[in-house]
C-alpha cells in the first residue's frame, strides 16, 4: 500500500512536471536561433491563461478559447522580439537579458491590474474524475496535460525536420552566418521562434489553469522550475527536457510529501545549482566542440 | 554581371578595403589573389552583404546591393561559398544542399520533389556526396565539405558564385580535385569570382585576377599579363 502511494505521487507529480518540459522547451527555441532567451516567458504563460480565462468568462465554448489562447501567446512573443530582445541582438549585446525581465514586469504589472491579484480557478470541460491504472489514479486533466506537451513539442519537432523552413531554422540554429548566405534571412528566423515560443508558453498555461488555477504569481512559481529544467537538461535536447520535467515533476510531490509542502521549491533549485557546478552544458546538452 | 565601385569597408573604426574596384563579367572566372590580410576575403564579405560597406557601390546584374540584407542579396543571385566552407554540421548532406535553393523552393512541402532534378545534377558532379546524403554533413572530411559548400552554392543557381579559399586546409591531392572542379564550373558557363592562396593555380582557370595589397587592388589584367609581371611573380608566384 505504501510504495502504491509513493508511485502515485511521483505519477501526478511526472505529469505536471510535463509543463515544465514546455515551458522549457520554449526557452530552447529562442536559444537555438538567436542563443537568446525571454526571461519573461513565465509572464507569457500567465498572461495567456487570463486572457483565455476571459475568453471563457465572455462566454466563448472552450474549443474557441484555445486557439485564441494559442494566437494571444504568438503576438506576446512577436512583441517580445520586437520590443526587445532584437534591439539587443542588432548592437550584439546582452542587452536582452535585462530587457527579457523588464518586460516581463510589465506584463506583470498589466496583469495586476486588468485581472486583480487573486488567483481564480479556470474552467474546462475536460474531467477530473479519476481512472485507475494498476491501483493508480490519474484524472484526465492530467493526462490532458502530458498529452497536450507531447503533442506540441511532436509536432514542432515534425516542422523543423519536414519542412525546408524548419530545416532552415535548424540551418540559423547551426551557423547564422552560412544561413544568411542561402538566402535564409536570421531575423525573421529569430521571430519566429520567438512566435513558437509564445505559442508553446500559451498553450502551456492553458493545460496548466485548471490544475493550478490562475493570477499572477503563477509565472514567477513556474519559470524558476522551467528555468532549472531547462538549464539541468541543457538548452539542445526537447527529449532532455521531457525527461529531467518528469523527474523533477515527480520529485516534487515526493519531497512536499516527506518533507512538507514549503518544501516543495526546494528540489528545482538544487538540482539548478547542482547542474550550474558539475554540467553547465546540461545532462542532455552537447558539449561545444569546434573544428578548426 | 558583378561589379564593385570603389568599396570602403571594415569592421568598427578601422578601414580594410580602400577603394577597390573590380568587374566580373557574365561566364568569366575571375580571381582575386594576395597575401594574407590583404582584404580579399573582406571584399566577398562586402560583396554579399556580410559586412556593410562604409562607401562604394555593388551591382548586381545592374542593380546596387550594397545597402541589403545578406540573405537578400544570396535570394538575387549571389551565392557566396565563405572561407572555411561553413557547411550545416548537424544537418545531412542532402539537407544542407536543400538549403542552398532556399530562395527557389516552396517553404513548407513539396520542396524535394521540387529540387530532385537539381539534386541529381549536383550528386553527378559529386558522387561522393550522393555516398554521403543522408549522413551529418560534420563528420565529412575537409574535401567532401569543400564539394558539398560548393554543391550548396550551386543548388541556388546563382547568377554570381563567390568563392572563398576552397584549397584551405586540404590536402594537394584534393586541392587538385577542387581546381578540376572549378574547371568544370567554368566550362559549365558560371560566373565565378576566386580567392585563392594558390596564386599560380588559380591564374590557370581565371579569364582575369586582381592582386590585392593593403586592402587596396594594387595590380589587374590577364593571368598572361600578371605572370609577367615581376611585382607578381616576385610575391605570389616564385
Amino acid at each position: 500500500m505504501y510504495t502504491l502511494l509513493i508511485i502515485q505521487l511521483a505519477v501526478s507529480g511526472a505529469l505536471m512536471g510535463m509543463v515544465y518540459a514546455l515551458i522549457a522547451y520554449g526557452f530552447q527555441l529562442t536559444f537555438a536561433t538567436s542563443k537568446s532567451i525571454n526571461f519573461g516567458q513565465g509572464e507569457l504563460v500567465m498572461l495567456s491563461a487570463l486572457f483565455s480565462l476571459t475568453l471563457i468568462d465572455r462566454g466563448l465554448p472552450y474549443w474557441l478559447v484555445v486557439p485564441g489562447g494559442m494566437l494571444f501567446g504568438v503576438v506576446l512573443g512577436l512583441f517580445v522580439e520586437r520590443a526587445g530582445v532584437r534591439l539587443a541582438l542588432e548592437q550584439k549585446s546582452e542587452g536582452w537579458i535585462l530587457l527579457t525581465i523588464i518586460l516581463g514586469l510589465l506584463g506583470f504589472s498589466a496583469a495586476e491590474n486588468i485581472w486583480g491579484r487573486d488567483d481564480r480557478p479556470f474552467p474546462t470541460p475536460i474531467s477530473s474524475d479519476p481512472l485507475h491504472f494498476f491501483g493508480i489514479d490519474v484524472t484526465p486533466l492530467e493526462l490532458s496535460v502530458a498529452i497536450g506537451v507531447v503533442a506540441v513539442m511532436g509536432l514542432v519537432e515534425l516542422f523543423k525536420r519536414k519542412t525546408l523552413l524548419g530545416k532552415a531554422f535548424e540551418a540559423v540554429s547551426a551557423d547564422r552566418d552560412a544561413a544568411q548566405l542561402m538566402g535564409i534571412s536570421a531575423t525573421r528566423t529569430i521571430q519566429l521562434s520567438y512566435g513558437l515560443s509564445g505559442l508553446v508558453a500559451a498553450i502551456a498555461g492553458i493545460l496548466v489553469a485548471p490544475i493550478t488555477t490562475v493570477g499572477p504569481t503563477m509565472a514567477s512559481v513556474l519559470i524558476l522550475k522551467a528555468f532549472s529544467v531547462a538549464v539541468v537538461a541543457g538548452l539542445d535536447s526537447g527529449f532532455g527536457v521531457v525527461l529531467i520535467g518528469l523527474f523533477l515533476g515527480a520529485l516534487e510531490s515526493l519531497t512536499s510529501f516527506y518533507l512538507g509542502s514549503g518544501w516543495r521549491e526546494a528540489p528545482g533549485l538544487v538540482l539548478l545549482i547542482l547542474a550550474l557546478a558539475v554540467r553547465p552544458n546540461g545532462v542532455f546538452g552537447k558539449a561545444s566542440i569546434r573544428k578548426v | 554581371m558583378l561589379t564593385v565601385e570603389n568599396l570602403h569597408a571594415g569592421y568598427g573604426t578601422s578601414e580594410v578595403l580602400v577603394d577597390v574596384s573590380l568587374k566580373v563579367k557574365a561566364g568569366a572566372v575571375v580571381a582575386l589573389i594576395g597575401a594574407n590580410g590583404a582584404g580579399k576575403t573582406t571584399t566577398m564579405r562586402a560583396i554579399s552583404g556580410m559586412v556593410r560597406p562604409n562607401r562604394g557601390r555593388v551591382l548586381l546584374d545592374g542593380r546596387p546591393v550594397q545597402d541589403l540584407d545578406a540573405s537578400r542579396i544570396a535570394r538575387l543571385g549571389m551565392a557566396h561559398s565563405p572561407e572555411g566552407r561553413k557547411v550545416f554540421g548537424p544537418l545531412t548532406v542532402e539537407d544542407n544542399l536543400l538549403l542552398g535553393a532556399f530562395g527557389r523552393l516552396p517553404r513548407f512541402f513539396g520542396f524535394r520533389a521540387r529540387a530532385a532534378a537539381d539534386l541529381e545534377g549536383i550528386y553527378a558532379l559529386f558522387p561522393r556526396l550522393k555516398e554521403r546524403r543522408l549522413q551529418a554533413a560534420g563528420t565529412l572530411s575537409g574535401g567532401e565539405q569543400q564539394m558539398l559548400a560548393i554543391g550548396r552554392a550551386l543548388m541556388a543557381k546563382p547568377k554570381v558564385m563567390l568563392l572563398d579559399e576552397p584549397s584551405m586546409g586540404l590536402a594537394p591531392v584534393i586541392v587538385q580535385e577542387v581546381f578540376n572542379t572549378i574547371r568544370r564550373l567554368k566550362e559549365a558557363g558560371i560566373t565565378l569570382l576566386l580567392v585563392e592562396q594558390f596564386a599560380k593555380s588559380a591564374l590557370e582557370v581565371a579569364d582575369y585576377a586582381y592582386v590585392m595589397d593593403r586592402g587596396r587592388i594594387a595590380i589587374e589584367g590577364t593571368p598572361a599579363h600578371l605572370r609577367e609581371d615581376e611585382r607578381v611573380l616576385a610575391a605570389y608566384l616564385g
